[in-house]
């Protein structure tokens, strides 16, 4: 390319050379559109799972305990069953009372009657009752007593009145609206992607979840292709120094776009769930899996917007601080080496200028710095999960709070990579500046 | 050069401070490797999933209650009444429905006989007034003390049948668990495992304040010689030597200690039920500390790539970097001017800063602490209930540690000395 390019006049060199970049800077334009479009789906994806998937309509959610509830009454009312150790001391409790009431009896009878019918009847009472043998039927009594409140046709008749009151609570007006307002919700959603069920719901949410994230990936790659190729060209072209300012602002271009797709992209996905919650409820058993507590992408302007959100200062402090490693620093640095290669002397050797253009570039690895920190204290948070392994206890048996599906995103390695090439093309102007770099 | 008296008394005196400040770094990693693990045997035994998220923790609690109501249950006078008023109604209800059985038209002569003889003999009136005598048999049998003991007994029994339906797995977690660090630790309960712990904890902090001291203190002492020795050209080479060790010990001392220690957990709940309380305390929701080896180890082990990038960058970039010009600044004061004029060894020593960036992790270690903190802090804060029922209270343990200062003072000791290399080299460069 250097032997092709020395043949040809300067000036049609530059003119190639301009519009061959302006059409790689096209592609990377629309990469990078792509990428930030593709970046706002996936946002609103999520929110979709999330919503779906959300704790409140699983865990805390009416709709998924009435069957449990049901399954609970069911159980305890219809197989209610008396231990025999229970049964005895029923069937002693009952014969003591059914005892007293023949000692009162028999007390009434045994006072003085005054009436003559009175007379007759006591009369009649000793002759035709025999106490005793009363007392005898005593212990049947009691047990045809017990029998009676357990027998499987009390037990279904007093099973379904608890159902009906069940469900009487159901209709209740507030529970009813939310369980309408969940359904109609659920709804939209099927038809919105589609689909008749939750399962396949998120089947075809993770599917186009996946799905997206690869063609992220690709568009990332083709982003970075592009300035690999900006690169290589500086390689190619280190000995044609007429063509390096025009070369060198173009770069800058592309930095700029860098920034931008690097900035509004996501850049790091926060996925906070119970995995499991799984327990017997008196007989019944309940499993909860998945429940979603938060899960969201961020780009850097989303963490910055919940950093300045707290109420606390420092933190908005730190949040104005990553916007101005983010933003300002780098904006600042990309004109500043523009500035330092064309502007006059004066202005180029200025010291604010030249720190900006060659100093400042390592700053904006401080918001890579923070994303990895937090990455490692939020996401790869195996902790609790080895040492349960280290003591062979199953994790699945315990309810967990786990982070562990949280992820960077293709808008962090574009960040990397704007803060690296930023880094390479300050050492660039270095050796083409025509002032002092010093 | 000459080994004058000078020299080799200076040389001793470094090597003593040197080695005070080595020891303290090795006492300072084991007592920080010492807290590490006994918090995260802590945080596990006290975890939210073996306590407040457990089934199992909840029905231990809540059957004690339901027991001691039990235990404490009496018939009051108050629902005596009630209890005489229903069984008074039932009677009644009873009476009347016999009455009716009996003087409906009868069609057998037997039945007929039957109603008569009843009519004669019993007047349904009077029987209705008998019911109430009747009546305070039955509550007063019911409510003796030897009755209620066996009711007693029969509820209890029937709350163990049903609460031993209410379970999950965590019981055998928990067992194991406690077992485990009862053992360790040479404890028998709960109560002496924190206490024991915490006292530990204690400890280790004051020592790790002495041997930070210790640390800080041979490097003020060996800057503060090298001030008084400025004036003595011939021992500069020595002093600058030393003090690259020492950076060199703030840098590996400050990238393998812990960094920032996050620790959320909630300290108490209480929550009022049948007019007893059933508390939960001390319930680790989350804990990590790590030290900058530390969050590099864990990206590098991750699987995926993206993640192995940031890791190897950050590798290079705060760690490798700064060792490389570490060596190459000992060798530039150390060996003949030929090899120090080397394009290799100057670019290292002069030129590689901007992509030293072990100044930009000390800002982003502190900016990440200050963010979490507060991100956490207000989390937290909004689980802290305050009701009649309910009472939380959350702590936010989130804390930078020891290896994040000696990390920032690796760095501010760096920036010194290539301000002190670069003075000393330019005065080179103009004799």
């Amino acid at each position: 390319m250097p032997a092709t390019t020395s043949r040809l006049s300067p000036f049609t060199a530059k003119l190639l050379l301009i519009a061959g970049l302006l059409v790689l800077l096209a592609a990377e334009s629309f990469f990078g559109y792509r990428l930030h479009e593709l970046s706002a789906r996936q946002e609103m994806i999520k929110a979709d799972h999330a919503e779906v998937n959300s704790i409140a309509y699983g865990l805390l959610s009416v709709d998924q305990w009435q069957d449990e509830i049901a399954g609970v009454v069911t159980r305890q009312v219809k197989h209610f069953k008396l231990t025999k150790l229970q049964k005895k001391e029923l069937q002693t409790e009952i014969e003591e009372v059914l005892y007293a009431l023949i000692a009162k009896a028999e007390a009434m009878v045994e006072k003085k009657p005054k009436s003559l019918a009175g007379k007759i009847r006591k009369l009649a009472v000793k002759t035709f009752v025999n106490t005793d043998k009363i007392k005898a039927g005593v212990p049947a009594m009691a047990r045809d007593i017990i029998a009676k409140a357990d027998n499987p046709e009390q037990k279904a008749k007093l099973s379904d009145l608890a159902m009906s009151k069940f469900s009487d609570l159901q209709q209740a007006k507030p529970i009813d609206s939310a369980l309408r307002a969940n359904h109609q919700l659920f709804d939209k959603m099927y038809r919105k992607y589609q689909v008749g069920s939750t399962p396949a719901l998120n089947s075809k949410l993770d599917h186009l979840l996946t799905a997206i994230r690869a063609e992220m990936y690709r568009y990332c790659f083709l982003i970075l292709g592009c300035i690999v190729i900006v690169l290589a060209l500086w390689w190619f072209l280190r000995k044609q120094v007429k063509l390096h300012t025009t070369l060198f602002i173009l770069s800058l271009l592309f930095a700029f776009i860098l920034l931008g797709v690097g900035l509004s992209a996501s850049m790091i996905e926060v996925d906070c769930r119970i995995s499991t919650l799984d327990f017997t409820l008196l007989g019944e058993h309940v499993l909860f899996k998945d429940q979603v507590l938060f899960y969201e992408s961020k780009s850097i302007l989303g963490v910055v917007e919940v950093l300045i959100k707290q109420p606390a200062i420092d933190s908005i402090g730190v949040g104005i601080l990553i916007l101005s490693f983010s933003i300002l620093f780098p904006v600042l640095k990309l004109s500043s080496t523009g500035v330092h290669l064309l502007g006059r002397k004066s202005i180029a050797e200025h010291r604010i200028v030249k720190y900006f253009a060659f100093q400042s570039g390592k700053w904006s690895m401080a918001d890579v710095i923070v994303i990895a920190i937090l990455m490692t204290y939020i996401g790869l948070n195996g902790l609790l999960n080895s040492q349960l392994a280290l003591l062979n206890i199953r994790s699945q048996d315990l309810t967990l709070i786990s982070t562990n599906n949280t992820a960077l995103q293709p808008g962090y390695i574009i960040f990397i990579s704007f803060v690296l090439y930023g880094l390479i093309l300050s050492t660039i102007l270095k050796y083409i500046t025509p002032n002092d770099a010093h | 050069m000459k080994y004058s008296f000078a020299t080799i008394s200076l040389l001793l005196g470094l090597s003593f401070l040197l080695a005070i400040g080595v020891f303290s770094a090795y006492k300072l990693d084991a007592l920080s490797a010492e807290r590490e693990s006994l918090k995260e045997d802590y945080s596990l035994s006290n975890s939210v999933s073996l306590g407040l998220f457990s089934i199992d923790a909840w029905q231990d609690r809540i059957s004690v209650v339901i027991r001691s109501q039990l235990h404490d249950f009496h018939i009051t006078p108050a629902q005596k009444k009630d209890l005489q008023a229903t069984v008074e109604k039932e009677m009644h209800g009873l009476v009347r429905k016999t009455v009716n059985e009996i003087n409906r038209p009868q069609k057998s002569l037997g039945g007929k006989l039957k109603k008569l003889a009843f009519n004669a003999l019993v007047d349904s009136a009077e029987l209705q007034a008998q019911v109430r005598p009747f009546a305070r048999t039955i509550v007063a049998k019911v409510a003796s003390p030897k009755s209620e003991r066996r009711l007693k007994r029969i509820a209890g029994s029937k709350v163990t049948q049903l609460t031993s339906q209410i379970y999950d797995s965590v019981r055998v977690a928990n067992d194991t668990v406690t077992k485990y660090m009862y053992q360790k630790y040479k404890v028998s309960n709960p109560v002496a495992f924190n206490k024991r712990i915490n006292g530990q904890l204690a400890l280790i902090d004051t020592q790790q304040i002495i041997y930070v001291a210790g640390l800080i203190g041979s490097i003020l002492a060996a800057l503060t010689l090298w001030f008084a020795l400025r004036k003595q050209v011939q021992l500069q080479t020595v002093l600058f030597v030393f003090a690259l060790l020492f950076a060199l010990l703030l840098l590996v001392t400050g990238s393998v200690i812990p960094v920032i220690e996050v620790d959320a957990r909630i300290r108490s709940l209480e929550l009022q039920l049948l007019g007893e309380k059933i508390i939960f305390q001390n319930q680790v929701l989350f804990y990590q500390s790590k030290s900058i080896a530390g969050i590099v180890g864990t990206l590098l082990s991750q699987p995926k790539p993206d993640t192995i990038v940031v890791g190897i960058l950050i590798l290079l970039f705060i760690l490798v970097l700064p060792l490389l010009r570490l060596i190459a600044k000992g060798i530039y004061v150390l060996s003949p001017k030929k090899i120090a004029e080397n394009v290799v060894v100057r670019y290292l020593t002069f030129e590689l800063h901007k992509w030293d960036m072990a100044d930009v992790m000390v800002v982003g270690m502190l900016m990440t602490y200050i963010g979490l903190n507060g991100i956490l802090k207000s989390q937290l804060s909004a689980l802290n209930i305050q009701d009649k029922t309910l009472q939380v209270m959350t702590d936010n343990g989130t804390s930078l540690q020891p290896g994040f200062y000696i990390f920032a003072g690796y760095v501010v000791f760096a920036a010194i000395l290539s301000q002190i290399l670069k003075r000393v080299s330019s005065n080179d460069q103009l004799h």
